[in-house]
């Protein structure tokens, strides 16, 4: 039997939750943050920040608020401050600032019930933690559309205003707020914005070659000496770069090839490997969408996978998404939920980028909803879809 | 109390294994796994407490208990149960 040869030294470096020491082309950004967080190590009780985080996806937003969470941490503890940085995914908990907070507390108090409060006793109970415990916290609230879509203003004020209700007490809570772009705070009412407007960090797309040097850092900590071709890391940054600059699609891309190397006994990852790769990969950024989506939103989209996967149509219609999702629900043995609420979903998953819906008026009467499926192949999607379902009801 | 008296509950030994497995509970979630009513959880809860074994801490309406770390008593009943368990297992 052969032996078992790697082209990884640990492939770990390249894990979606993997926080690098260092941040190629966010240097400056980094620093901004720690400028703005400054205080947290000198005297942290005498002010609360709030900075947000904007840019697309694969520009960095969460790995650099993540390493900026470590070095801030490590730097207050060194001062005998106690500072803890929390990062939450606001669309993991739905949006819901109960969920958000109930993770928070349950940082320091890991058996905290679950129910039998509101939101508001939570947020008191976290400021009594806190005070109690003598910390300050840095909340990170990523995908913060989440949030202000399901809570509105109501929540984020909640949260910014919090020191108003206890004058003259040490601050406690910062803020940082990850979102794509800044379309999404214009809904909230214009004193909640202008709580928040005030520290915006813009992360630009990466360029081709930005990008080569984020893949080589993580090639350098990833594999052997040697594995990973400058060729193969060019197509590879070629390939992110028409992502949308996306990096975290390029790492995804080069881990791939990399099990595509291995699985051919190969000693390094030929750019045809990456080319293998490439072919069979929905992109990570919609592979962690999905994981993320309710379990309505799962059915229902896996039935506009299999209308896609049976037909060779361009694009179906709404109606016709609505009566296969209606078969599929049965199948779960599950009763399919509102035509108004698959609406929503529509929109959600319009909104993620995985469908496009366009509503047209015909000429006959009334409107009629075009579902197309972008760039993601229909069998892929309900094999993935089908697993996280299948890990669901397990 | 003697020790006697404290420890010849079998709720009140209930409440402590729990406790030394999972740290810190509140009234509700120990009752509940006890599968007992609030009221007696809170009355083994109260005698544990005033023995210097247990300690809670009040968060709005919910009270969390925990053991006492710093008291000998909680130390000593700590080192039983993990010794218990442990031989147990092996």
């Amino acid at each position: 039997m052969a032996q078992y040869r790697s082209v990884f030294k640990d492939e770990t470096k390249l894990d979606i939750n993997y926080v690098p020491y260092n941040l190629p082309h966010r240097e400056l950004e980094l620093r901004l943050l720690m400028e703005f967080f400054s205080f947290m190590l000198q005297s942290p009780e005498k002010m609360a920040q709030r900075v947000m985080v904007t840019g697309d996806v694969g520009t960095g937003k969460t790995v650099l608020s993540q390493c900026f969470g470590a070095n801030v941490t490590s730097g207050a503890s060194k001062r005998g401050i106690n500072v803890r940085y929390i990062h939450v995914n606001c669309r993991e908990y739905r949006g819901s600032l109960f969920l958000i907070l109930q993770h928070t507390v349950s940082v320091f108090h890991p058996n905290f019930p679950r129910r039998g409060y509101s939101a508001e006793e939570l947020l008191r109970t976290l400021t009594q933690i806190l005070d109690e415990e003598n910390a300050y916290i840095i909340l990170t609230l990523d995908e913060f559309e989440s949030l202000v879509d399901r809570e509105g203003s109501e929540a984020v004020y909640k949260l910014t205003r919090l020191q108003e209700l206890r004058q003259n007490k040490p601050q406690r809570l910062s803020l940082i707020c990850i979102l794509r772009n800044l379309k999404a705070i214009e809904k909230l009412d214009a004193s909640t914005r202008s709580t928040l407007q005030s520290n915006i960090i813009r992360l630009e797309k990466y360029s081709k070659q930005q990008l080569i040097d984020i893949l080589a850092n993580r090639v350098s900590l990833a594999f052997k000496p040697l594995a990973v071709p400058e060729d193969a890391v060019s197509l590879i940054a070629e390939l992110a770069f028409s992502e949308g600059g996306n990096a975290r699609f390029g790492i995804e891309l080069l881990w791939r090839a990399g099990k595509y190397a291995n699985a051919e006994n190969s000693e390094t990852v030929m750019p045809e490997c990456v080319r293998k790769a490439v072919s069979s990969i929905i992109p990570i950024m919609r592979k962690s969408d999905l994981a993320l989506l309710g379990f309505h939103e799962k059915l229902f989209l896996l039935s506009i996978a299999r209308i896609f996967k049976e037909s060779q149509k361009a694009c179906v219609s709404l109606t016709e998404a609505e009566q296969t999702y209606a078969v599929v629900s049965e199948e779960f043995g599950i009763s399919p939920i509102s035509h108004t609420q698959l609406w929503k979903y529509l929109r959600n998953l319009s909104a993620l980028g995985i469908v496009k819906a366009e509503v047209s008026t015909g000429v006959s009467r009334g409107r009629s909803t075009a579902i197309y499926l972008l760039g993601i192949p229909a069998q892929e999607l309900e094999k993935e879809l089908m697993n996280l379902l299948e890990k669901k009801l397990a | 109390m003697n020790i006697e008296d404290v420890f010849s509950s079998r709720l009140r030994m209930k409440i402590l294994k729990i406790l030394v497995r999972v740290g810190e509970l509140n009234v509700s979630e120990i009752a509940r796994r006890l599968n007992v009513n609030y009221v007696t959880t809170s009355e083994h809860l109260k005698v544990l407490e005033d023995e210097g074994i247990l300690l809670h801490k009040m968060f709005g309406r919910i009270r969390l208990y925990r053991l006492n770390e710093p008291s000998p008593k909680a130390k000593a009943v700590q080192n039983i149960i993990d010794t218990w368990e442990h031989a147990n297992k092996h």
